[in-house]
């Protein structure tokens, strides 16, 4: 093995701007064909400058009349897209994107998948069955709401009622996502949380896709499957979630066409309930948390960060994205799977992986650290865990026994 | 030529969970070979784990070795000071093998193999030479003697977990492929120290004298005046009489018996004997001579174990039982059953009614179908489990305080096993019987029953695989009895030991009790009155001269050479007597596979040369007291509390204040976090 040269950069190939600051992203830019330039806040500038990173300071905080200074910028430098890691920066790209493309609609797209809200009116306008929704801006709205749900699904007073999920319109994953089950617990809500979108709880098989998106056609599409919700997801998917793939397949393709998006990436979550209906939970025009990318790259052997910026850039050609991507679900190696840890007691002194998940034959990793502070913070919301734990191998029911048998042990005692 | 007994070698029985792992590796190496420099420590935390899945399998320091050039490419070492190995200074090695971070242990391992690799001519590294890598890692085998053949201490299996045994496996590779020639005088030494402890397991040892040996035998290896001493540890193996002085096998050796008269079978006999007694080690030729015997004379059979008169008096006396116990249980593989069996014999225990019944119950025991399994995975299948169950049996009533732990938080029960071999030998083999033919031991606390089957947990989480046969199988049902005393005591004011101890060990554990810790704060209390009393039940000079007649349950605060608290740990204390030089000291079996132990603060603990039986440790009486915490004494017997010298209770308080009482001052002295003492101590 030698190090690796500095790749020569294809000036026929078109020239890209990340917006957030991903140390994975760049580092997967910085060895690949395509000019590039990092838009992140100034705390970043420094590190770029030691590293000769292409850079460009910008506060995606700050939202004034200088906002198109940003487009102008980034358009005089000759670059062709913008690319949003986080989703803070999703309307950043499509401002920009839409001046560098001449596009003014792609200002709007990116307005649509930034609020959850008006994400779900529009995928119900596109023949996309979705739950039953509505917005809060108090919690009398989420009292009525819960009562409605309930009255709808025949309860009598005294039944345990079906829970109602809280989510905020603008925020990534399962941050501020709650879930409701009594009126009391609708107090627990701080204000600062509102206005928030209401869901009706549907029980079913979650799960995540990853598509990538070019020239109106899905180039790759991964199906995530979810073991527990916020605590482990694998990747690709056993055969009796893959066996849904025609229908999810089509599912995506009325989501590209209601969005009308032409290329990029993007991460929508369904629920598939036990008689094979799909509906449509939330979708994001960004990276997904949990380290999906990192799964993709240990099963399939493809950067997807590179992935974005083929898919993005308006230079790349048929052949070169066909070439790029790997066939779904047969060209893996392997199932990689992550879990979230999270204390599972109250006070806890140390850090102290299980010997049995670390005897276990998938088990390559961990990004767990040494706990800072003895109590435990009461988990509100889904919560953010301490730190992934890496899986590997080569069944996938193993894989999911083994993510589920996780929640059981104590990594931190 | 036959088959010889050295060297034997390892089977490839885990290749393709090494295979596996290795190919993670190379995914993990790769995956950061192509990183950029400013990413690459975004690929290090995967190419670590797979790094230490890779280590801890058969073969993979050999692998990781063979991998060093690529994964130092990868920029495995980026960014550290392990990056320019050519100012690397192995003093500081040791800091880092010991180091409590998983990863900086590695790093540090994975730079020695590396090391090897450029020694072996492997890697050729532009910036160091094979000449100066070979000298490196000399000096690195060197300043971390310890490494190469005793297991974890206590200190290092609280403080660096399962990284403890990786260390030690990394230098028994390192020894055998850099040879030991520049630590050959100090490596003697200490096989010798740890031989006049007497231990049971002497495998490790046996290991490491292997391998000197096949290091020797090459003939480019010059080695001037280094390692006197070697020759008699080599040969007490593989060559120690006229007749098997070339190592010619088994088979060979047998031959050459047949053909042997009375004289000459004399001199093998009386050959081997000084061997075994002035090591400790048990050549497999010897096995095979006692067998052969077994059909000539009980002169020579005497004369092979080198008993003393009680030793042959005793086998005369129990003939039939003895020749059965030599057939069954004295083969070629379980020849250190021939050192357990000559030290039953000069015991004399057979002389205690129930023991020759219970042994002739334990030749003919049937084993159950889970005993033999747990046998035959930790010793192969030749010979039967049953006579590896009966070897072991030999060694323990023979070397009572050669019991170890192995690399188990399980003292209690070690001390337990121990106590009961040294004591009360006919409860031993009884226990043995219920475990190992009905899986099942039922111990009475307080007059309730518990069973070992229904406890759900004991103080180890994993079943031992690193122990003697009889402590194999027993322990992890001691354990769990001994972890569920403990739940029942759960809500009791004070220290559960109070209890557990009498009700576990047995009836001469004495009643009384006192700790020096408060339970509830980990603050020292009564510390004046804990000692006066210790003096007064133990110090013959303040209890009437009276010598200790029960070995006693003791709790000690294990400190590390820094005299830092470690934890709590079971000893036993044996008896109190002068040594010598006129010291009074406590002498004391540490359940530790080495009692050899700095505890820091000028407290060493001696394991030899200051009156010590084998496997006995001892410090003079003050420097133990310093260290006690928990004991047992007879309340009916009172000593001269008084008479006990203010200066020496004083001088004893400064050594705790000093080591593990620094931080446990009662309140309105310094202040300091409570330490976790209602755990049991392990």
């Amino acid at each position: 093995m030698s190090k690796p040269e500095p790749v020569r950069r294809n000036p026929e190939k078109g020239y890209v701007a990340v917006l957030g600051w991903s140390l994975n992203a760049v580092e997967a830019l910085d060895r690949f064909d395509r000019r590039y330039v990092v838009v992140a806040p100034d705390w970043a500038e420094e590190y770029c400058e030691e590293h000769d990173i292409p850079y460009v300071s910008w506060n995606f905080e700050r939202l004034n009349d200088r906002s198109l200074e940003i487009a102008e910028t980034l358009q005089k430098m000759g670059v062709d897209v913008a690319i949003p890691l986080y989703e803070e920066t999703v309307e950043w790209a499509g401002a920009i994107n839409s001046v560098l493309m001449g596009n003014p609609r792609l200002l709007g797209q990116a307005m649509l998948l930034r609020d959850k809200a008006l994400m779900k009116r529009r995928a119900q306008l596109g023949g996309i069955r979705v739950g039953i929704f509505e917005e809060a801006h108090d919690r009398d709205d989420v009292i009525r709401f819960l009562k409605r749900v309930n009255q709808t699904l025949l309860k009598l007073d005294g039944d345990p009622s079906d829970p109602i999920h809280l989510k905020a319109f603008d925020k990534a994953g399962c941050l501020g996502h709650r879930v409701i089950r009594t009126p009391d617990e609708v107090d627990t809500i701080p204000d600062e949380e509102f206005p928030v979108l209401m869901e009706s709880h549907l029980d079913g098989w979650e799960f995540a896709v990853e598509a990538w998106v070019f020239n109106g056609k899905i180039r790759f599409l991964n199906i995530s499957e979810y073991v527990t919700l916020g605590y482990s997801v694998f990747v690709p998917a056993t055969p009796e979630l893959e066996k849904f793939r025609p229908q999810i397949t089509r599912q995506i393709e009325k989501l590209i066409k209601a969005f009308e998006i032409d290329f990029g990436f993007i991460h929508p979550e369904y629920f598939v309930t036990s008689d094979g209906e799909m509906y449509f939970g939330e979708v994001a025009y960004r990276p997904p948390g949990f380290k999906v990318f990192e799964l993709l790259e240990r099963a399939y052997g493809f950067n997807a960060y590179q992935a974005l910026v083929l898919a993005f850039d308006p230079k790349t050609t048929e052949e070169e994205i066909d070439a790029f991507f790997p066939r779904e679900v047969v060209d893996a190696r392997g199932h990689a799977g992550c879990f979230g840890v999270y204390p599972r007691r109250r006070v806890v002194s140390e850090l102290s992986i299980p010997e049995e998940t670390e005897d276990h034959d998938y088990f390559e990793s961990h990004e767990l650290s040494a706990p800072l502070e003895e109590t435990v913070t009461k988990r509100t919301a889904f919560g953010t865990h301490w730190g992934l734990v890496y899986f590997f191998g080569d069944d996938p029911h193993a894989m999911r026994g083994l993510l589920k048998r996780q929640e059981d042990l104590d990594f931190y005692v | 030529m036959g088959n010889p007994v050295n060297p034997r070698e390892n089977d490839p029985s885990d290749d393709a969970t090494l295979t596996k792992r290795l190919a993670a590796l190379d995914d993990a190496t790769h995956a950061m070979a192509e990183a950029r420099d400013f990413g690459k420590h975004l690929r290090l935390r995967r190419l670590l784990d797979s790094l230490r899945r890779v280590l801890v399998q058969p073969g993979g320091f050999a692998a990781v070795q063979a991998r060093a050039a690529d994964l130092e490419e990868a920029g495995l070492f980026h960014g550290t000071d392990w990056a320019t190995p050519e100012v690397l200074v192995p003093a500081l090695c040791g800091a880092g093998l010991q180091s409590e971070n998983a990863d900086t242990v590695l790093m540090e391992a994975v730079s020695e193999l590396r090391m090897l690799a450029i020694a072996t001519g492997e890697y050729a590294h532009p910036n160091v030479s094979a000449e100066d890598a070979h000298q490196f890692l000399s000096q690195v085998l060197a300043t971390n003697m310890a490494l190469l053949f005793t297991p974890p201490s206590e200190a290092e299996r609280v403080k660096q977990g399962r990284m403890a045994q990786l260390t030690r496996d990394l230098f028994r590779h390192l020894g055998e492929n850099v040879g030991f020639e520049s630590v050959l005088d100090r490596l003697v030494e200490e096989i010798w120290r740890i031989l006049r402890q007497r231990p049971i397991q002497v495998e490790q040892v046996q290991h490491l004298i292997t391998q000197i040996a096949i290091f020797r035998s090459d003939p480019d290896v010059e080695l001037g005046s280094a390692g006197q001493g070697v020759d008699r540890l080599i040969s007490s193996l593989y060559g120690t009489t006229e007749a098997c002085r070339e190592d010619p096998g088994v088979d060979v050796y047998r031959s050459r018996l047949e053909a042997m008269d009375a004289n000459a079978l004399q001199y093998e006999a009386a050959g081997f004997a000084r061997a075994m007694h002035d090591t400790g080690l048990v050549s497999p030729y010897h096995a095979e001579l006692l067998r052969f015997l077994l059909d000539q004379s009980d002169y020579l059979l005497a004369e092979a174990m080198g008993l003393s008169s009680t030793g042959r008096d005793c086998m005369l006396r129990f003939h039939d039982l003895v020749h059965r116990l030599i057939e069954e249980a004295v083969h070629p593989q379980t020849a250190q059953a021939v050192y357990g069996l000559a030290l039953l014999l000069d015991r004399g225990i057979l002389y205690q009614p129930p023991v020759a019944p219970a042994l002739w119950r334990q030749i003919a025991l049937p084993l159950s179908p889970y005993a033999q399994e747990r046998l035959t995975l930790a010793y192969g299948t030749t010979p039967s489990p049953r006579a590896r169950l009966l070897s072991g049996v030999l060694s323990i009533l023979g070397l009572p305080l050669g019991v170890g732990q192995g690399d188990n938080p399980t003292c209690q029960s070690a001390r337990a096993l121990s106590m009961w071999a040294y004591n009360d030998p006919d409860y031993l083999l009884q226990v043995l019987v219920w475990v190992a033919r009905d899986d099942e031991i039922i111990m009475h606390f307080e007059g309730q029953s518990i069973s070992s089957r229904d406890s759900i947990s004991g103080v180890a989480t994993t079943l031992p695989t690193d122990l003697d046969p009889v402590s194999l199988i027993v322990v992890p049902h001691l354990d769990r009895i001994y972890a569920e005393m403990g739940r029942r005591c759960v809500g009791r004011a004070g220290d559960p030991h109070r209890w557990v101890n009498p009700e576990f060990h047995g009836w001469w554990s004495a009643r009384g009790f006192r700790i020096n810790v408060d339970v509830e704060t980990g603050k020292l209390v009564d510390l004046e009155e804990f000692l006066r009393h210790f003096y007064a039940a133990y110090h013959p000079r303040y209890n009437g001269d009276q010598p200790l007649i029960h070995p006693q349950p003791g709790g000690v605060a294990v400190t590390d050479s820094a005299a830092r608290y470690v934890g709590w740990h079971a000893i036993t204390i044996l008896r109190v007597a002068r040594d010598p030089q006129d010291v009074t000291r406590v002498y004391f079996y540490n359940p530790n596979n080495d009692s050899g132990q700095d505890w820091g603060d000028g407290v060493v603990v001696s394991t030899a040369g200051n009156g010590e039986r084998f496997g006995e440790g001892s410090l003079p009486f003050e420097q133990f007291a310093s260290r006690l915490y928990i004991y047992h004494f007879d309340p009916l017997e009172r000593g001269d509390l008084e008479r006990v010298p203010d200066d020496e209770i004083d001088r004893i308080i400064g050594y705790i204040r000093r080591s593990w009482g620094a931080d446990r001052l009662p309140a309105g002295e310094l202040q300091a976090s409570p330490e976790p003492s209602t755990r049991p101590p392990d």
